[in-house]
């Protein structure tokens, strides 16, 4: 689900992305922002679903990217681990000031956003800038 | 209805072409090559057997000085054989040979026609197959001898020449200087009849059963034959190398293709455990499905268990074909290549059917239903989760980040594989002790050579021959033949040194029983340094080394048909590695053998004895008779090497290439990821394939001391059981810079393959296969 790779360690996944950028973030202050400092030694199959999913936006962020595009980051999570994941890409995006890019399914979730654009069947329906963006924390579904 | 799971195999196969392909090699080339070469040997052999009875080989011939009367000849008879002429006139040919020339045989010794046809005319020969092949000749060929031209008109193989000796007491034979051939009874007329030689070959009225027998038997008929004709020669077929030295030395082959047999085997286990659980390993989603819904492990054990069973099958019977067609030809012209044999038919050979076919299909039909059986076990919850370790996986091993990552990496993809590496490195210590064996023989042979050059006791040993006459015929004759044997073998060369010989066989129990040489020498000999001054002997460091002799241990030896047996002390071990023999004082020796104090039986000297007579000279050994065992395995042997060799790394090819293909599958997915991240290929070669590469490196080096062990404890198993006389092992340390090349070579081939496969990994294999 999360493509880590099985035979590296929490650590070590997240170095694989921190390998391809001239200006990686550091590894280990990452770690701790994404809240997986302890488990660093672990392997993939020792984590939990919400772990795996942070090792895995720690590998795509580590790369100190620009934009960041998540595709459904909360499509297989429950409903607190979902919300930990946004309060974590809502950190990233203050912190490191990267634009991001969500898709989701979760109508709820536009609401933390800057800029929401509508999509059906492939169409534009609505394009609007948020006026009343709420913090990830507060969002409710 | 019938099972919608068998449209799956076909398209397996399409799928999964390079798995089983690996099997399809390996079963192929191993029942090919070894199943060739069993099949080979044991026709050849069993033509040669037959060949006794089929051609009516003698039971021995002896020649005399001039024709017998028909009262002589009815004396002989009367002793319970039956004789027939068997004349010869040995000719000089232009190209330098010399062949000896028969009448074509009917009675005795028959002649077998393998090409061509056999005269008619009295300008037509027929010669021997080996020697015109040596010497570029066919039919239709003109052969030049002298005044006299012959026309080619057959190839054949004389029933008593397989080995082309010219004398019996010759240490190796040459079938590019000496030949035989056969002529019409009007050609042999007009060849010059002063050189014609009186043979008589003779057939038992009733055969002689055990060797023992036969020797008592001959040994009488010598003695009868003595007191009527006067004897030339006497040679008893048990003691005729040019029939008997072929069927000895056949044999000598197949205990080492055996063993190549067994180390194959033992590969094709690990080779074919590995391609099942990967099989599971990539279907275990369909597993856990196919579980789930209801169908029964016994119906997934059949289901998965078809299509390796029938590549196997497949393979089994077009390794058969081949080895009873293509290889079975290669190694049957190896032996035309070294011996004049007839005819031959290809028989089936049952235990090269039993372990070349039988035995791996079974390997492949055990190792598959036990592991399919044994990981069927696991819940098909499991399956679907594709987790099949079965018990929890462990914590990953700490590696600090101090590490670069690269490095780090790499050894994560070592720890992931280590079951994958341990096979590999299994293959390739068998792959490379059939390799070092293929490489190590000609240098190995080449070695002993120079060092029996160096190690020479004299540059010439003469050994003088008794006429025949002089043991057998009437008193005065005797008295007669030996005061001229005394006469005729003395010498003014300064250089000479007289010795006694005399022959006994080893006695011990577990190895083959082989002739041993006692010399028995000059105290103050300048040839041979040892101090004599106690009672034991000396062995020579061959004889030492292949009986694990040591001082102060004692030897056994018995004469050859008798049960009287000898011990001796070993006072020392003398460094001549040339031969298996004994060295003790000249006189200890004439003693203990009752030959008298005077008695001597040859020279030792560093210039050539040029006055006695060429008639009491019975061999010579110069280097050239001494490396005869030498030469001997690198004839019989030699040509398989090239062979073998090609085998091992073949088998190492294969092998490599199975276990990194497996590697790569098993991280397809994160191949894949890596890609997305923007890795480029080259990158993620670097971390897959450079970690199979160092496992590789460090495998074969690692091979290396354990098969000098390995190869030490072979080489004598191998020299123990096959041959007699023995060589010393010497490993060339070229040979492992040879190894190391073959091993990395063939790796990089499978690298550049692996590369491919890398590349060829797609970008959604990661994003589409979401488990």
């Amino acid at each position: 689900m999360y493509n880590l790779i099985p035979n590296l360690t929490v650590r070590e996944n997240v170095e694989v992305g921190a390998y391809l950028s001239d200006r990686p973030l550091d590894v280990d202050e990452l770690l701790h922002t994404l809240g997986i400092y302890e488990h660093q030694r672990k392997l993939p199959n020792q984590l939990s679903g919400g772990q795996q999913q942070r090792t895995a936006i720690g590998r795509a962020i580590v790369k100190n990217p620009d934009i960041l595009l998540c595709d459904e980051p909360t499509g297989a999570l429950d409903y607190n681990t979902s919300k930990e994941i946004l309060k974590l890409i809502e950190t990233v995006n203050q912190k490191y000031g990267n634009t991001i890019i969500m898709v989701t399914h979760n109508d709820a979730i536009k609401d933390m956003a800057d800029r929401v654009v509508r999509l059906r069947d492939g169409m534009i329906r609505k394009n609007y800038r948020n006026e009343h963006k709420i913090p990830a924390a507060e969002l409710e579904w | 209805m019938k099972n919608p799971l068998r449209k799956r195999v076909l398209r397996e196969l399409r799928d999964e072409i390079g798995k089983y392909l690996v099997v399809f090699i390996l079963m192929v080339s191993t029942i090919g090559f070894v199943s060739g070469f069993l099949v080979a040997d044991g026709s050849m052999m069993t033509a040669y057997n037959e060949s006794f009875e089929k051609y009516n080989i003698e039971d021995g011939n002896f020649r005399t000085d001039d024709e017998i009367h028909r009262s002589q000849r009815e004396k002989i008879e009367a002793e319970g054989v039956t004789l027939y002429e068997n004349f010869y006139i040995e000719s000089e040919m232009d190209n330098g040979s010399t062949v000896r020339i028969f009448k074509n045989r009917e009675d005795v010794d028959l002649v077998c026609l393998m090409k061509g046809e056999l005269p008619q005319e009295k300008d037509e020969i027929a010669i021997d197959r080996m020697y015109a092949d040596n010497n570029g000749l066919t039919v239709g060929d003109t052969l030049t001898g002298g005044s006299h031209e012959w026309k080619i008109t057959g190839l054949v193989a004389l029933s008593d020449y397989s080995a082309l000796f010219q004398n019996n007491s010759d240490s190796m034979f040459d079938s590019i200087k000496f030949g035989v051939a056969v002529v019409t009874p009007d050609g042999f007329a007009q060849l010059n009849q002063d050189l014609l030689q009186y043979d008589y070959a003779w057939v038992y009225d009733e055969k002689p059963v055990t060797e023992k027998e036969e020797k008592e038997r001959s040994e009488d008929l010598m003695k009868a034959i003595g007191k009527i004709v006067t004897l030339e020669d006497f040679t008893p077929q048990y003691l005729n190398q040019a029939i008997r030295f072929t069927g000895d030395d056949m044999g000598s082959d197949r205990a080492m293709v055996t063993v190549l047999l067994y180390i194959v085997i033992v590969i094709m286990a690990f080779v074919f455990a590995l391609t099942i659980s990967n099989t599971i390993r990539k279907e275990a989603g369909v597993i856990g499905t196919l579980r789930a819904s209801g169908y029964t492990k016994q119906e997934l054990v059949r289901h998965y268990m078809t299509l390796p069973i029938l590549v196997t099958l497949i393979g089994a019977v077009i390794g058969n074909i081949l080895g009873y067609t293509i290889f079975k030809d290669v190694c049957v012209a190896m032996y035309y290549g070294s011996y004049s044999l007839p005819t031959y038919v290809t028989i089936w050979n049952a235990e090269a059917f039993l372990m070349t076919t039988v035995v791996p299909l079974l390997i492949m039909l055990a190792v598959n239903y036990g592991v399919l059986r044994y990981k069927l076990n696991l819940s098909p919850l499991k399956f679907l989760r594709r987790d099949l370790s079965g018990k929890k996986q462990h914590r990953a091993v700490h590696l600090s980040p101090r590490i670069r990552f690269f490095q780090r990496f790499r050894l994560r993809v070592i720890f992931q594989n280590v079951s994958n590496y341990i096979v590999l490195l299994i293959g390739i210590l068998f792959t490379n002790l059939i390799l070092m064996f293929g490489l190590l023989l000609p240098s190995t042979l080449d070695h002993y050579q120079k060092e029996v050059q160096e190690n020479l006791l004299a540059d010439y040993q003469y050994i003088l021959s008794v006429p025949v006459s002089a043991v057998s015929g009437s008193r005065i004759d005797e008295a007669f033949a030996l005061l001229d044997f005394y006469l005729g073998t003395r010498t003014d060369n300064e250089d000479a040194e007289q010795f006694s010989a005399y022959e006994l066989n080893t006695a011990e129990d577990g190895y083959k029983s082989e002739e041993i040489l006692l010399y028995g020498v000059d105290p103050k000999s300048s040839y041979i340094q040892a101090d004599f001054s106690e009672d034991g002997v000396w062995v020579s460091s061959a004889y030492a080394d292949k009986y694990l002799l040591k001082e102060g241990d004692t030897i056994t030896l018995k004469e050859k048909y008798e049960d009287d047996v000898y011990s001796f002390q070993v006072a020392g071990i003398y460094d001549y590695t040339a031969s298996l023999c004994v060295f003790m004082k000249q006189q200890q020796l004439n003693k203990t053998f009752d030959l008298g104090d005077e008695y001597f039986s040859g020279y030792f000297s560093d210039t050539p004895i040029t006055d006695i007579k060429e008639k009491y000279i019975g061999s010579v050994l110069d280097l050239d008779a001494l490396t005869k065992i030498s030469r001997q395995l690198d004839v019989s042997m030699g040509n398989m090497m090239g062979l073998m060799n090609g085998f091992a790394i073949l088998i190492f090819v294969v092998v490599i290439y199975l276990l990194s293909k497996i590697i790569i599958e098993k991280n397809a997915q994160a191949i894949s990821m890596t890609k997305i991240l923007g890795y480029t290929n080259g990158e993620i070669s670097r971390l897959y394939i450079v970690s199979t590469s160092i496992v590789v490196v460090v495998c074969i080096l690692l091979s290396f001391p354990v098969e000098c062990v390995l190869m030490k404890f072979l080489f004598r198993a191998i020299m123990l059981s096959s041959m007699t006389g023995w060589i010393t092992l010497w490993i060339d340390p070229m040979i492992y810079v040879q190894m190391f090349a073959a091993g990395a070579g063939s790796y990089f081939v499978v690298a550049l393959l692996e590369y491919w496969r890398i590349r060829r990994v797609p970008m959604d294999e990661a994003l589409k296969n979401a488990e």
